[in-house]
């Protein structure tokens, strides 16, 4: 679409950078005045008023949103952590009772029969099980409280759904604006950076990894 | 294993992250473990002395990874220190920056407990081996 915004804005740059001087640059400013107002009448006409209304109202509500999901997840990260804390020593007193007990009964059996030694064995024995099973019902108690610590991800996928398409939304809006108003010579310039965090999608790109067997690869192939 | 008392600092601005790295490191055998919330407070815990290790995620605030990577070659003090990068940078230009800036392993996460023994180990061996 051959658009007057665009033969406008590349008038008024062409102008400026040939000539920089103080009449040019208040003509240039009526320019841009001009401009203003006929996008302004014209993001009107296409309702795009309202689309960039609703955007600055559920930007701020998007943003909160994204802030109780982050809430959320590290909640439940910190619960679930906070039960293994929990649990692991209760599995290692199972552990070594249970070779507190087969050590006594291994030494018992090697050793004269002595109905002492076998009643000395039977108390510990009964002793460690009762311990036990006291170490196994709470650690099942914090292996529940993992599961109910996973509760988190009902109320987050709703609300990144909600987010999800209100994004999609927008995209859509502002991708039809640029269609309809960029000039053609905007071309998006590829953004390198080291600083892109965790990779959504890596199928079917060459510059990402995708599995630490594809780092370690790399890393040989480099030789380092 | 290397010596049980070798001294960690887990450097990651997600206190979970430093929570579930401190724990697979104690699982590993090594307790003796702490932890720095960026690169800034990292480099400056690292300059107090005393680490024989380090664990550091990438993208945090204040410093990066890689910046405190470089300035922990940088100082002749710390230069020898041993540095593990564990993050969500995924490009292979990350890996050869990270790599070219002296990170002696890379783990992309997620990550699984055993890809952390098997990194840690290989990373020892070779220090093993270059001290024989």
């Amino acid at each position: 679409m051959n658009s007057p915004f665009a033969s406008a804005i590349a008038d008024v740059v062409t102008s400026a950078a040939a000539q920089p001087g103080g009449c040019e640059q208040e003509a240039m400013l009526a320019r841009v005045g001009q401009i203003t107002r006929a996008l302004h009448d014209r993001l009107r006409e296409l309702g795009f008023d309202k689309v960039l209304e609703k955007a600055t109202v559920e930007m701020p509500d998007v943003r909160d949103r994204l802030n109780y999901v982050a809430r959320m997840t590290e909640q439940a990260a910190q619960r679930v952590l906070n039960a293994t804390d929990a649990a692991i020593p209760m599995q290692e007193r199972i552990d070594a009772s249970a070779d507190e007990i087969l050590g006594g009964w291994k030494s018992t059996l090697a050793a004269p029969f002595s109905e002492a030694n076998y009643r000395d064995m039977a108390t510990l024995t009964m002793q460690c099980l009762a311990d036990m099973r006291k170490d196994t019902g709470a650690t099942k108690e914090q292996l529940l409280e993992i599961m109910m610590a996973q509760d988190f991800q009902d109320l987050t996928g709703q609300v990144i759904r909600k987010v999800t398409d209100l994004a999609h939304e927008l995209e859509q809006q502002l991708v039809q604006f640029l269609v309809d108003y960029a000039p053609s010579e905007i071309r998006r310039e590829p953004v390198s950076s080291l600083l892109n965090g965790p990779q959504i999608n890596p199928a079917g790109r060459s510059d990402v990894v995708a599995d630490q067997s594809q780092v370690d690869d790399l890393l040989d192939s480099l030789g380092f | 294993m290397a010596d049980p008392n070798t001294k960690f600092l887990v450097v990651d601005d997600f206190s979970t992250m430093r929570r579930i790295v401190r724990n697979l490191l104690k699982e590993l055998g090594y307790s003796n473990v702490e932890e720095a919330e960026d690169g800034a407070d990292g480099l400056a815990k690292l300059k107090a002395g005393g680490f024989d290790f380090v664990v550091s995620d990438w993208n945090m605030p204040n410093m990066d990874g890689l910046t405190m990577l470089q300035q922990i070659r940088a100082d002749a003090n710390l230069s020898k220190i041993p540095v593990l990068m564990v993050t969500a940078e995924a490009k292979k230009e990350n890996i050869i920056a990270a790599a070219q800036a002296g990170a002696n392993g890379y783990v992309v996460k997620p990550f699984t407990a055993a890809t952390l023994d098997e990194k840690l180990s290989k990373i020892f061996e070779k220090m093993e081996k270059a001290g024989a």
